[in-house]
């Protein structure tokens, strides 16, 4: 379902050239958790980036549902990363000028979903992280827990055909974090396909 | 004043030295009057006037006015209605009596509240008095092109001539064509006949002024001055699109977070270019709105106190409205596509 064949990406930093990926090649399955470790420096972040498809491998392909993605363009990618992705990051990143329920709107937004259908879909993905009691909140009055329970949301709104999250925990206490990992687990067993940058072994396992 | 009226002054003879001298040239007389009005088919009548500034005394008050000695017509070539009374008439004139009609202006500072008519004034002109009765008050009139027609008194021009100015000729004719459209023709009929009249082929003994020609006139000025100001309101536009565009780039850059979320979540080019020209758009549409409330509301109050009407042309607003919302449209574009390039992993990082 997901591929990557032979991936190189080589950045450019003045007359430097770094190799941040020199020919990665893996294949995950639907249904899969895995998790990418390693240290800092390794080419983790490059690596979802690309799996992201918010950056092309200077070399090699990456194909998702079947579809080799390394030649989009912009468009093409965003309508990706849109209906195929749903991203959870360490910072959070949500938008802290609007409420709790428009922030997980905004995929729906972009995928031309009409308003009321939209509110409906954004209000049953904080149901399913817990948050129901939180939509009309704006992101700085809630807890980093319940932001990343938001972002979640956020992430699975549009039934993506996997969640990429980049060291989700990062940010939070031990405590939250695991609740915030009981949420992904819970999350694999309903079939979803996770892939996780992460620091802490024992989530790996 | 109808814009059938022409006004056929004397010209003035030159000075020496290259200044102009102000003594008029004496060719106008009453029987040129009649052998104009006789030879111009498009003309209805000409009114001969003379004129001069006199002292008007009523007991131990006086004022100032100006005395127009003119003819019964006077009162219909310039539309001109009584208050009280009667205007001159042709025994008056034929009589050369002694009898003034009184601008309202005149008559109340003369009268104030007491009936004028059949009192007594004096007339101070030129050093020598002469004892006039009110016969009428002319209606209070807006003030025109050539000053106050309030503050004006009115005289068989017969009397003015025999009695007070001692001349064969008057000031100046005024023309009434019969209708607006052959005011031209009446121009050039005047013209024509008196060039041959006079043999003045460089028309230097007299001068012709139609309305038409008055509102040309001001119509250049008033033209002049719009373009002065719209030279102005380009300069503030520009000034104006400029701080919109710079506003536009800060805001893009302290958003740049913003702008890597929403295309992390699927947003495109597009969608981050629309969003950052809306913002733009609404903006200067706002400033525009704005601008047209204080506009209106600065025309309202210079209208208010220079006792003008109001007017406010709906072409004039939505002009101002357009030109801001295409000002924010112009500026607001470099930003937005400023912000829709902005490479989403590099926007995400954005500290």
């Amino acid at each position: 379902m997901l591929e990557v064949k032979k991936v190189k990406k080589i950045y450019q930093m003045g007359k430097v050239k770094v190799e941040a990926l020199r020919g990665v090649s893996f294949y995950i399955d639907k249904g899969e958790f895995v998790a990418i470790m390693g240290p800092s420096g390794s080419g983790k972040s490059t690596l979802m980036h690309i799996i992201g498809c918010l950056d092309q491998p200077t070399e090699g392909n990456f194909i998702i549902g079947g579809k080799d993605v390394s030649k989009l363009n912009d468009d093409r990618l965003a309508e990706i990363r849109n209906k195929r992705i749903g991203f959870v990051f360490q910072q959070f990143n949500l938008l802290s000028r609007t409420s709790i329920l428009h922030n997980v709107e905004i995929p729906l937004i972009y995928a031309g979903v009409k308003a009321k259908q939209r509110r409906e879909l954004a209000k049953q993905a904080l149901e399913s992280v817990g948050l129901a009691d939180r939509v009309k909140h704006k992101p700085n009055e809630i807890s980093g827990g319940e932001k990343q329970r938001a972002a979640i949301a956020r992430a699975l709104v549009n039934k993506p055909l996997i969640i990429l999250a980049d060291e989700p925990t990062g940010n939070l206490d031990t405590k939250t974090g695991e609740e915030i990992i009981k949420i992904f687990y819970k999350l694999h067993r309903q079939g979803n396909t996770i892939i996780m940058v992460t620091h802490e072994a024992e989530i790996a396992r | 004043m109808g814009s059938n009226v022409i006004n056929i002054l004397p010209g003035t003879s030159k000075g020496w030295g290259g200044s102009i001298s102000a003594s008029s040239v004496d060719v106008f007389t009453l029987e040129l009057a009649d052998y104009i009005e006789k030879v111009s088919p498009s003309v209805k009548r000409v009114v001969p006037i003379s004129q001069g500034s006199s002292l008007l005394i009523k007991g131990n008050f006086n004022i100032q006015a100006t005395i127009i000695g003119t003819n019964a017509d006077y009162q219909e070539v310039n539309n001109y209605n009584l208050a009280l009374g009667q205007f001159i008439n042709e025994s008056d004139l034929d009589t050369s009596r002694n009898i003034i009609v009184l601008g309202s202006e005149l008559a109340e500072e003369l009268f104030g509240n007491n009936n004028p008519l059949g009192e007594k004034i004096k007339l101070f002109y030129q050093r020598r008095d002469y004892l006039f009765t009110v016969i009428g008050v002319m209606e209070e009139k807006g003030k025109g092109l050539t000053g106050d027609l309030n503050n004006q008194a009115y005289i068989p021009i017969t009397t003015f001539m025999k009695k007070l100015s001692n001349s064969r000729f008057v000031s100046y004719y005024m023309a009434q064509a019969k209708s607006g459209k052959e005011a031209a023709a009446a121009v050039g009929e005047i013209e024509y006949f008196l060039i041959k009249y006079l043999e003045d082929e460089e028309q230097e003994k007299f001068n012709l002024f139609s309305q038409d020609q008055i509102l040309d006139t001001i119509s250049s000025v008033t033209a002049s001055l719009s373009l002065m100001l719209g030279g102005i309101a380009a300069i503030s536009l520009l000034v104006g699109g400029i701080g919109i565009m710079n506003i536009m780039l800060v805001s893009v850059t302290e958003r740049t977070r913003e702008i890597g979320i929403r295309k992390a979540l699927g947003a495109k080019n597009k969608n981050i270019m629309s969003q950052f020209l809306i913002e733009a758009l609404s903006l200067s549409g706002m400033g525009g709105l704005i601008g047209i409330f204080f506009g209106w509301l600065g025309a309202y109050a210079i209208a208010q106190a220079g006792k003008w009407p109001l007017v406010v042309s709906p072409i004039s607003v939505l002009l101002a409205f357009g030109f801001a919302v295409i000002i924010g449209l112009f500026f607001g574009l470099y930003p937005a596509m400023k912000a829709a390039k902005m490479d989403p992993v590099d926007a995400l990082r954005y500290e």
